[in-house]
């Protein structure tokens, strides 16, 4: 094998894109065509404050919530009680640390353990969800939809339906803190896709992921260890929704016992957008993290537009179907159906 | 006087410039079963083809009794086709599945009592009682069976078609499908049997018709027959009473039996038994030596193949590389072992579509090719892919490119790069060139003799006599035993004789000594 004679260098690359940077910059000239028709709306729309502190800011925990998703959609499963982790991880370490009086357990827990807790508690919800899948083969659609219901009744077992509100100054600081003066939460999100999407595209891990959900037998037989990793990608993607739970309740200061109810749909719908089947193996958290600014912008727009408040469910879900039409053209096409056992 | 169920008369059939089909006749008469041989290649599966009406002969004449007793020309569904991969809807109950598309109506809507009571009463004559209501996924394999006869028969055809139809059933489940074989014989059902495995033949065929190179080259009745002559009809004259054996392409043997001797031996299977029911299987294969496996289907030689790369456990029994005992059933310690592997089927678990031609191909190697931050670099992934696609001959527009754009021929050389990628010591292919063209057949075995001349033991399982005439020997397996070792220069009716389970464990001494007093 060594002893190989190598190909004396390989050619020159053309500077001309691969299918698959085509698919991921599809949604730019999109992004720019609903900038601009944001601009022409509303003179408020194109201003550093207004893009940072509400299109960013308010895209930032379902953003991280749509990576986490589509760490599990590339590998082949899906995952819908993300969702009731966002309202149960802060629920449980907030209730941990208030104390009785505040509608908290009265344990007086310390905030950083609490928070600890609560990252366990969604790893081990994550693992749940993983081994059910894999071990048992239970279908991940009804699983985690079983999940779902059992984690959102359990957030609102814990708080009595209460909201939960007077967190200590290490709960707010998720919300609040602004280095560089931009707050930590767009930080927090841009980390979270630059890491993500490193490792995805780099890392042996996250190419393990890719090759899970393109052809599970198939690597399974290139030695990838396939229960295993399908149960680190439902924690993985557990714990990054607990984080984005616990920034969500750090900016509104409270926890709701309803807090991240319906998210998931806009996650998905964000996550296809952005060009990630449903079938597995395919799209990239870079086109995730375009298919978030382009709702998060078409949401800004809808607002600052003054569309009346009744009709902005129904515009957003057109505009979600436009998008997916607008991607099929472009070229994101679903997978041809290729021949399976 | 019994008439003719099956009348074929100077059918030919052309693929380009391929003759399947030169000029076959074949008369069958009602009741009668009639087993259909050939080897691979003999042109069996065109005929069958032109039987059901999936192709149009060239030339000359098919014709099928119809359900009114009326000789028609063949077309679709005048014959009932079971064949070897089931069609069936494994979540419908058995009645359903045999009316499927076809369900008698009743004011335009299914008659689901008229469905139960025709299909229960098909089910019974072929022995079966309250089979039609359940589900298909809850039967046992010959109830399936004889769920897919049934639905092959269901509507009318007078002669049934059986491609391999032990196929997936144990011992016992075949001798009750003979057994209703012949019934169905008495009641008038005319059957055309197709089957590698002629000890089934001789147990339940009326008469026999052997294809070769496209004609039928013996036709009478099983009793005119036996074992020998059979084989002999099917591998047609021999040029040279101990003459080597030729691949098919023309291109002369390649295997040498001596090659190997005196080095170190690097796979050792001991004593395995694949599953409960079995009898142990032992073999080795030394440094650099090619040794071919194979036998019908079933008879457990691509378990085997399977076992020792890592995919499957066995009953009982070990595998060792170079001492080593492998923990069987798992992929990744095979891999690290030294072990490499070319799964059976492309599609199913030898690619992912949609990665890239270099993703594919080091695809088993993500650990070993990261860079300094422990995330995989592109500069060693793209220097592996250019030896690995070098040595494989791999023709792609671009490393990047999706593996699913290639040719079937490039695919299957990716594989080949991927089982290659972690520098095995032992290489296990299960077949290696199937579905792949001539050219990228020779191309791959050019690649795999200079492997193993460079050191690599290769084990490779297969039913094609091209890729078995690379091997410097043969182990022949017979229900999931092994019948026989034969060295490089085997005639094809040793062989043919030895995957048959019928040949007594090959003479090596006497081999040896024919070879020497040739020498002197």
């Amino acid at each position: 094998m060594t002893s190989t004679i190598l190909q004396a260098g390989t050619r020159p690359r053309a500077i001309r894109m691969s299918p698959a940077v085509r698919r991921e910059l599809a949604l730019v000239p999109v992004i720019i065509a609903a900038l601009i028709v944001g601009t022409i709306l509303s003179p408020t729309f194109l201003t550093a404050n207004n893009l940072l502190n509400n299109v960013l800011v308010n895209s930032s925990v379902l953003g991280i919530v749509v990576v986490a998703e589509s760490v599990i959609l590339i590998s082949g499963y899906f995952d819908l009680s993300l969702e009731s982790i966002v309202g149960l991880a802060p629920m449980v370490a907030v209730w941990l640390v208030l104390p009785s009086s505040l509608g908290g357990s009265g344990l007086g827990i310390p905030s950083w353990l609490a928070i600890v807790a609560c990252f366990a508690v969604s790893a081990i919800i994550g693992a749940i969800n993983g081994l059910l899948v894999t071990k048992l083969k239970l279908n991940a659609f009804i699983v985690t939809l079983a999940m779902l219901t059992l984690l959102r009744g359990v957030t609102t077992g814990i708080s009595g339906g209460q909201t939960l509100s007077r967190l200590p100054a290490e709960f707010l600081f998720l919300g609040s803190a602004r280095p560089f003066g931009i707050s930590i939460q767009i930080w927090i999100f841009v980390v979270v896709v630059i890491v993500v999407a490193a490792f995805m595209q780099n890392h042996p891990i996250g190419r393990k992921v890719y090759a899970l959900g393109g052809n599970q037998a198939a690597a399974a037989s290139a030695g990838i260890k396939t229960t295993k990793l399908t149960i680190a990608v439902f924690v993985f993607g557990a714990l990054l929704s607990a984080l984005a739970g616990l920034m969500l309740t750090g900016r509104i200061a409270s926890v709701t016992s309803d807090q991240g109810n319906g998210l998931i749909f806009t996650v998905f719908a964000a996550a296809v957008i952005g060009g990630i089947s449903l079938n597995g193996g395919q799209g990239t958290i870079f086109g995730a993290f375009c298919g978030v600014l382009l709702l998060g912008i078409i949401q800004n727009i809808l607002t600052l537009s003054r569309v009346p408040s009744y009709w902005i469910a129904a515009i957003y879900g057109l505009v979600i179907l436009c998008a997916l039409i607008f991607n099929y053209l472009a070229g994101a096409r679903p997978r041809r159906n290729t021949q399976r056992a | 006087m019994i008439s003719n169920a099956i009348q074929i008369e100077h059918v030919a059939k052309s693929f380009g410039a391929t003759q399947a089909l030169a000029d076959v006749n074949l008369t069958v008469a009602q009741g009668e079963t009639r087993a259909l041989l050939g080897r691979n290649g003999a042109g069996k599966s065109t005929l069958i083809a032109a039987l059901t009406g999936g192709i149009e002969p060239d030339a000359g004449r098919i014709q099928v009794i119809d359900e009114s007793g009326v000789f028609t020309t063949a077309g679709d569904g005048s014959i009932g086709c079971v064949f070897q991969k089931s069609t069936l809807v494994p979540t419908l109950t058995a009645g359903e599945n045999i009316f499927l598309g076809h369900y008698p109506t009743r004011f335009g809507f299914v008659d689901q009592a008229a469905m139960r009571d025709q299909a229960a009463a098909m089910l019974y004559e072929w022995g079966f009682e309250r089979l039609s209501e359940r589900l298909v996924s809850s039967l046992e394999p010959l109830e399936k069976k004889v769920v897919e006869i049934c639905r092959a028969l269901q509507g009318g055809p007078r002669v049934l078609l059986l491609d391999e139809p032990t196929a997936g059933l144990d011992a016992g489940a075949s001798q009750q499908l003979f057994t209703k074989i012949e019934g169905a014989r008495a009641r008038g059902v005319t059957v055309i049997y197709v089957s590698h495995h002629l000890a089934e033949v001789f147990e339940v065929c009326d008469s026999v018709t052997v294809l070769r190179d496209g004609r039928d080259v013996a036709t009478g009745g099983i009793e005119q027959f036996s074992f020998d002559s059979i084989v002999s009809a099917m591998a047609g004259p021999v040029d040279g009473a101990d003459g080597p054996a030729l691949r098919r392409s023309g291109q002369p043997v390649s295997g040498d039996r001596d090659r190997s001797s005196g080095q170190k031996v690097v796979i050792t299977v001991n004593a395995v038994e694949l599953d409960t029911h079995s009898r142990a299987v032992s073999l080795e294969v030394k440094k650099g030596e090619r040794v071919g496996l194979t036998g019908l289907d079933g008879a457990g030689h691509i378990t085997l193949a399977r076992a020792i790369a890592g995919e499957v456990r066995v009953h009982q029994g070990t595998v060792e590389i170079d001492g080593k005992a492998l923990r069987l059933g798992d992929v990744a310690q095979a891999i690290r072992s030294g072990v490499g592997s070319v799964p059976e089927d492309r599609h199913i678990n030898g690619l992912v579509p949609d990665l890239s031609v270099e993703e594919n191909a080091t695809l088993t190697v993500l650990d070993r090719i990261r860079g300094p931050w422990g995330f995989v670099s592109r500069k060693r992934r793209r220097v592996l892919y250019s030896e690995l696609s070098s040595s494989w001959a791999i023709k792609s527009a671009d490393p990047t490119q999706a593996v699913s754009e290639l040719s079937g021929g490039n695919q299957q050389k990716v594989v080949l790069a991927r089982a290659l990628a972690s520098d095995p010591r032992a290489l296990v292919l299960i077949n290696p060139t199937a579905g792949v063209d001539v050219t990228a057949k020779e191309s791959i075995y050019s690649s795999l003799i200079e492997l193993s001349e460079r050191g690599t033991s290769l084990l490779i399982a297969s039913n094609d006599d091209d890729d078995l005439a690379v091997c410097d020997r043969v182990v022949v397996m017979y229900d999931g035993a092994v019948t026989a070792h034969l060295p490089a220069g085997y005639t094809e009716i040793e062989l043919m004789t030895a995957v048959q389970g019928q040949a007594p464990l090959a003479p090596h001494e006497d081999l040896t000594r024919h070879r020497e007093s040739e020498r002197q």
